[in-house]
């Protein structure tokens, strides 16, 4: 998450310098008294590189995907607790049938 | 001693006979949450660009429209393109944050057109 960061930070860095470079280009053609049409050609370039490190650190910062599976790997709520003394397996349990290969995992 | 379907906040029931698909809808909730910081923050970022070249009028939503296909297909991607084991439909990728991207989209849209071009 931290790369992530610092990736999204330099991109909002990379368009501001972006924006600068535009009012600054503006200036210039106010001087020469000619129509905006359009950044110059690096200020465009600037923009994609900070909407490509943008885009990248806005789909890995927020996290991960979480399984909704109740029965995916990561979502296994079995496990063997420490102390056995209060498990019973003499219940009513054994009379479901056995679906799937119960896994035990410490 | 994992029991039929026992998990935290179950979306739904699951019986025997009829096994209707269940899943855990916190899960889902923190993965919508996910989708939803994406794409507010990739409006934000789209506003501020499309400010930026100048555009103004329909150019300026044409871009807004790109930048959420190209989101979608960021977060289908994030998905390991296996997007039922995270999802429970496809619009829930595709279509969710549109709304409330759209209004981000336009409010720094005409932020950053009125700072770089006006003032």
């Amino acid at each position: 998450m931290g790369l992530g960061f610092v990736v999204g930070v330099f991109g909002v860095l990379i368009l501001a310098h972006a924006a600068y470079s535009t009012i600054q280009y503006r200036g210039l053609l106010k001087i020469m008294e000619e129509e905006f049409s359009g950044p110059p050609m690096n200020v465009v370039a600037e923009l994609l590189l900070g909407l490509a490190l943008c885009m990248w650190a806005a789909l890995t910062v927020p996290g991960k995907f979480l399984s909704i599976h109740p029965d995916s790997e990561e979502n296994r709520i079995v496990s063997l607790p420490a102390n056995l003394d209060f498990m019973i397996f003499n219940h009513r349990g054994k009379l479901f049938p056995p679906e799937m290969n119960l896994k035990l995992k410490y | 001693m994992a029991g039929n379907g026992v998990s935290g906040a179950s979306g739904k029931k699951s019986s025997d006979m009829n096994d209707l698909p269940t899943f855990s809808a916190e899960k889902l909730q923190s993965n919508m949450k996910v989708i939803y910081y994406s794409r507010t923050f990739l409006s934000i970022i789209g506003g501020v660009i499309a400010g930026i070249l100048g555009f103004t009028g329909l150019t300026g939503f044409i871009l807004y429209f790109l930048v959420m296909a190209v989101t979608s297909v960021g977060l289908i991607a994030k998905a390991r393109f296996s997007v039922h084991s995270y999802f429970d439909c496809w619009n829930r990728v595709i279509l969710d944050g549109f709304v409330s991207g759209l209004m981000s989209f336009v409010l720094f849209w005409t932020f950053a057109y009125d700072i770089v071009h006006i003032f």
